[in-house]
C-alpha cells in the first residue's frame, strides 16, 4: 500500500508542476518613480482610494491600469510635485465589504478621492459612505441609473465615467440606425432577443421591449440559464428564435455563455443576418474560434483602436511592458484614464482645494485610450456624466474592430453574418 | 393477459409512463426529448459518483461539483499546452484525479469519518471554497473555453436539426452506470464496499479492510467525476465556480432516490431532465424551470415516504 501510495504522491506532484507551469504570468508589481528626466516628486504622497473586484479579471486590470498610469505620472514629476500613490481595496464584488473599505479608505488611508467602482450593487451600498465624506469621486464602473445616478444628483463632487444603461441603448439605436442609413443591405428591423434570467438580462430585456418599437422594430425574446448561475443549455432559447426568423438576434449575458451559444447556434443551424453577443466581458480565447467570424458586440475599447488612436497604442503598448499579457477588456482603459483624468485635473488646478480641482474635472478634455476624448457634461440627472455610448464592435480575423462610431471605426461591418459551414 | 398483470406493478406503470411521454413528446417536438435525454445524461452522470461516495463511506460530500471543475481545468490546460484531443485527456485525469482523491481521503476525511454528520459536511463544503479560491487566485474567474469543433455537430432527420455531441453524456452515464453496477454486484472489492456501506462493523468483523475500502471507493469517486469534468470542459465554459451548482443537483437526485439506489437516480435524471427540456421550450416559461425542479424533489421525496410509512 505505501509503494501505491508513494508512486500517487509523485504522480500528483508531476501534476502539480505541470498545473503550475500553465498558471498566468503574475502581473509585475508597480516599480519605484523614474530618477531621470522630469524631476522626481518629493513630499507625502497624494492618494487616490480605489475599490475594484480583484478576482474579477475586470476589476484585476483595472487596478493593473490605475497603477500603470500613477508609475507613468509619478515618472513624469507627480501630482503637483508630490507622488501619486493608489490605494487598492478588493470590494470582493459585495456591497458590504464594498461601504467599508471606501470608509477604511477615508479613515485609515486618508485618500484624497474615491476612484474606481464596477458592479452598480457595490457602487449602490456605497452610496451613504460617498455621502458621508463627499470626497470627489471619479468612478469608472455602475451603469444601472435606476439606483445609482438619482442620489447623485446634487452632488458636485461626482463624476460617472461609464455611460449609463439608458445612454448605453441608445447608443446602439443611434449606431444600428446610422449604419442601415450608409449600409442599406443592413435591414435590421425584426429582433430576438435572447437574455439570461437573472437581473442583468431581465432589466436588459425590458428596455428592449419598451425602445425597440418606439424605432418601429418588431423584437421578440426568450430567457435562457446563464452558465455563470449553472445553466448553459441555450437551445430552447436558440429555437424560438429560429422559429421567430429575426433580422438580428442579440443575447444578454456573461462571458461565459459566449462561445457555447455560437457552437448551440451553429448546432442548431441557426444563422440570421446579425448575430450580436452583449456580455460585460468576453472570453479571451473567443476570437480564436472560427464560430466568433461576424459576431457583434458592444464595448468601450477594442484592441484595435491601436490602428486609428495614439492613445489607444500607447496604452496597449504600456501595458503589455508593464505586465507582460494583454489586457481583455475596457475596464483597463477606464481605469488608465480614471487616474489620468483627476491627476490632470489636479494639476491644472495647482491645488488640492476640492472646488478648484472640481472646476478643472468640469473642464476635462482627456484624449483617453477607448479612442474618445472624454469631457464631462451634466445627463439625465447627475452633473459630470463622461461617455454617453458604447461602440458596436464586431469579430473579424479574430479581433475586435470597431464598426461604430464611424469616427473611430477600424473597419466596415461584415454582413450579413456567415452561414456556419462557409468558415 | 400478462401485459395486464405487469402493469399492475409501479415499476412497469413507470415505464409504461415513460414511453408513452417519450411517444408524444417525439409526436410534438422530437428535438425536446433529444435534449432532454442529453441533459438528463449529464446530471445522473455527475451525481453517480456522489452517490457512491455516501452510499459507501457515508459522507455527503460538498466538494462534488467543485472536482468536477478541476477536471475542466485539467482538460483545458493539457489540451491547449500540449494540442491534444481534449478527449485523451481522460486519461491522465482518471489517473491524476484518483491520486488527489486518496490524499484528499487521507488528509481530510478520514480523521472526520468518526465525527458528527455536521463536522463532515462543513468539512467538505470548506474544501470546496478552498478549491474554488484557489483557482481563482491561479486562473481567475475568467471563464476558458476549448474550442473543438466536433462539439458543434448536428444531424438533420426531416425537419428537425439537433446536436450529436451531447449523446457523449449518454453513453458516459450508461457506461459509468453499467461499470459501477458490475463492479458493485461481480467483484470481491464492489462487493466488500457493498457490505462496507451497509454495515461498516459487521464487515470489519469478518474480514474486510474497511479503512482501504473506504480509500478506494473515495479516490474511485473523484477519479470519475475529474474525468466528467473533461467531458464537461468540451462543450461548458470553465470558470472557479462552474462545478458548484452540480453539487446541489446532485445530491438533490440522490435525495430523490434514496441512498445506493443507482438506477432510481437515472429515473430521477430523466424526469428531471425532460422536464426542464419542456419547460424551457414553453414560450416565456423558462424561468419557471427550477421552480419544478424542486417541486418535482419535493414531490418524489413526499411520495416515497407516503409508500414507506403505507407498507
Amino acid at each position: 500500500m505505501r509503494k501505491v501510495l508513494s508512486i500517487l504522491l509523485i504522480l500528483v506532484i508531476a501534476i502539480g508542476i505541470f498545473i503550475s507551469g500553465c498558471t498566468p504570468a503574475k502581473p509585475a508589481t508597480t516599480t519605484p518613480p523614474a530618477t531621470t528626466g522630469p524631476k522626481a516628486p518629493t513630499g507625502d504622497p497624494i492618494k487616490f482610494g480605489a475599490t475594484v473586484t480583484l478576482a474579477d479579471i475586470t476589476g484585476k486590470e483595472a487596478s493593473n491600469a490605475m497603477l500603470l498610469a500613477a508609475k507613468e505620472i509619478n515618472a513624469a514629476g507627480g501630482v503637483l510635485g508630490r507622488p501619486l500613490q493608489i490605494v487598492v481595496a478588493d470590494d470582493q464584488g459585495k456591497g458590504e465589504v464594498g461601504a467599508s473599505s471606501l470608509d477604511k479608505l477615508a479613515t485609515v488611508d486618508n485618500v484624497y478621492a474615491f476612484i474606481g467602482g464596477m458592479a452598480s450593487g457595490v457602487h449602490m451600498a456605497q452610496i451613504p459612505i460617498m455621502k458621508k465624506y463627499a470626497k470627489i469621486t471619479v468612478t469608472i464602473g455602475a451603469a444601472a441609473s435606476v439606483v445609482i445616478e438619482a442620489p447623485f444628483a446634487d452632488a458636485d463632487w461626482y463624476f460617472h465615467i461609464h455611460p449609463w444603461d439608458y445612454q448605453q441603448t441608445g447608443g446602439y439605436i443611434t449606431g444600428f440606425k446610422e449604419m442601415m442609413v450608409k449600409f442599406p443591405q443592413m435591414a435590421l428591423k425584426k429582433w430576438f432577443i435572447g437574455y439570461e434570467e437573472g437581473a442583468f438580462g431581465s432589466a436588459g430585456w425590458k428596455g428592449f421591449q419598451t425602445l425597440w418599437p418606439q424605432q418601429g422594430w418588431d423584437v421578440n425574446g426568450a430567457s435562457f440559464k446563464s452558465a455563470l448561475l449553472g445553466g448553459g443549455d441555450y437551445r430552447a432559447a436558440l429555437r424560438q428564435a429560429k422559429d421567430y426568423g429575426p433580422d438580428a438576434y442579440m443575447w444578454l449575458g456573461y462571458a461565459a455563455d459566449a462561445l457555447p451559444m455560437v457552437e448551440q447556434a451553429k448546432e442548431i443551424n441557426f444563422a440570421p443576418s446579425m448575430f450580436i453577443g452583449a456580455p460585460p466581458g468576453w472570453p479571451t480565447d473567443f476570437g480564436k474560434s472560427p464560430l466568433a467570424e461576424g459576431v457583434s458586440l458592444f464595448g468601450m475599447w477594442a484592441p484595435s483602436l491601436n490602428a486609428v488612436s495614439p492613445s489607444a497604442k500607447h496604452f496597449w503598448d504600456a501595458y503589455i511592458a508593464e505586465y507582460k499579457t494583454e489586457p481583455t477588456g475596457y475596464f483597463a482603459p477606464l481605469g488608465y484614464t480614471n487616474v489620468y483624468v483627476l491627476a490632470n485635473a489636479i494639476n491644472k488646478a495647482g491645488t488640492l482645494d476640492q472646488a478648484a480641482v472640481i472646476s478643472a474635472l468640469k473642464a476635462t478634455s482627456y484624449d483617453s485610450p477607448t479612442g474618445q476624448v472624454l469631457t464631462f457634461k451634466p445627463s439625465n440627472a447627475i452633473k459630470n456624466q463622461g461617455f454617453t455610448s458604447q461602440k458596436i464592435l464586431q469579430w473579424q480575423k479574430g479581433v475586435q474592430t470597431v464598426i461604430w462610431p464611424f469616427d473611430v471605426k477600424t473597419a466596415d461591418p461584415a454582413y450579413p453574418f456567415p452561414a456556419w459551414d462557409k468558415r | 393477459m400478462p401485459i395486464v398483470k405487469l402493469l399492475r406493478q409501479t415499476k412497469y406503470q413507470v415505464i409504461a409512463a415513460a414511453i408513452v411521454i417519450a411517444v408524444l413528446l417525439l409526436l410534438w417536438k422530437p428535438e425536446i426529448l433529444i435534449e432532454g435525454i442529453q441533459r438528463s445524461s449529464l446530471y445522473a452522470v455527475i451525481a453517480l459518483p456522489m452517490a457512491l461516495i455516501l452510499g459507501v463511506v457515508g459522507i455527503i460530500n460538498l466538494a462534488h461539483g467543485d472536482f468536477m471543475m478541476l477536471g475542466a481545468y485539467t482538460a483545458y490546460f493539457l489540451a491547449v499546452k500540449t494540442g491534444i484531443d481534449p478527449m485523451l485527456a481522460m486519461i491522465p485525469a482518471i489517473l491524476a484525479f484518483f491520486a488527489i482523491g486518496a490524499i484528499t481521503y487521507l488528509a481530510l476525511i478520514r480523521p472526520v469519518l468518526g465525527s458528527p454528520e455536521l463536522n463532515q459536511l462543513l468539512l467538505t463544503f470548506g474544501l470546496g471554497l478552498v478549491l474554488e479560491e484557489l483557482v481563482n487566485l491561479l486562473f481567475t474567474s475568467q471563464p476558458y473555453k476549448l474550442s473543438v469543433s466536433y462539439v458543434s455537430s448536428s444531424l438533420t432527420l426531416g425537419n428537425f436539426t439537433f446536436g450529436t455531441f451531447e449523446f457523449v453524456y449518454v453513453l458516459a452515464a450508461v457506461v459509468v452506470f453499467i461499470g459501477l453496477h458490475y463492479f458493485l454486484k461481480k467483484t470481491r472489492l464492489g462487493q466488500s464496499a457493498t457490505a462496507v456501506g451497509q454495515n461498516p462493523r459487521g464487515a470489519r468483523l469478518v474480514g474486510i479492510d474497511v479503512n482501504r475500502t473506504y480509500l478506494i471507493m473515495f479516490s474511485l469517486s473523484i477519479a470519475i467525476i475529474a474525468t466528467i469534468g473533461v467531458l464537461f470542459s468540451m462543450r461548458y465554459s470553465v470558470f472557479p465556480l462552474a462545478g458548484a451548482p452540480y453539487t446541489m443537483k446532485s445530491f438533490c437526485l440522490i435525495a430523490m432516490a434514496g441512498i445506493g439506489n443507482l438506477i432510481g437516480i437515472l429515473w430521477y435524471s430523466a424526469l428531471l431532465g425532460v422536464s426542464e427540456s419542456v419547460i424551457t421550450a414553453i414560450p416565456g416559461a423558462a424561468g419557471w424551470a427550477d421552480l419544478v425542479f424542486f417541486a418535482l424533489i419535493v414531490a418524489a421525496i413526499l411520495i416515497r415516504s407516503y409508500r414507506q410509512r403505507v407498507k
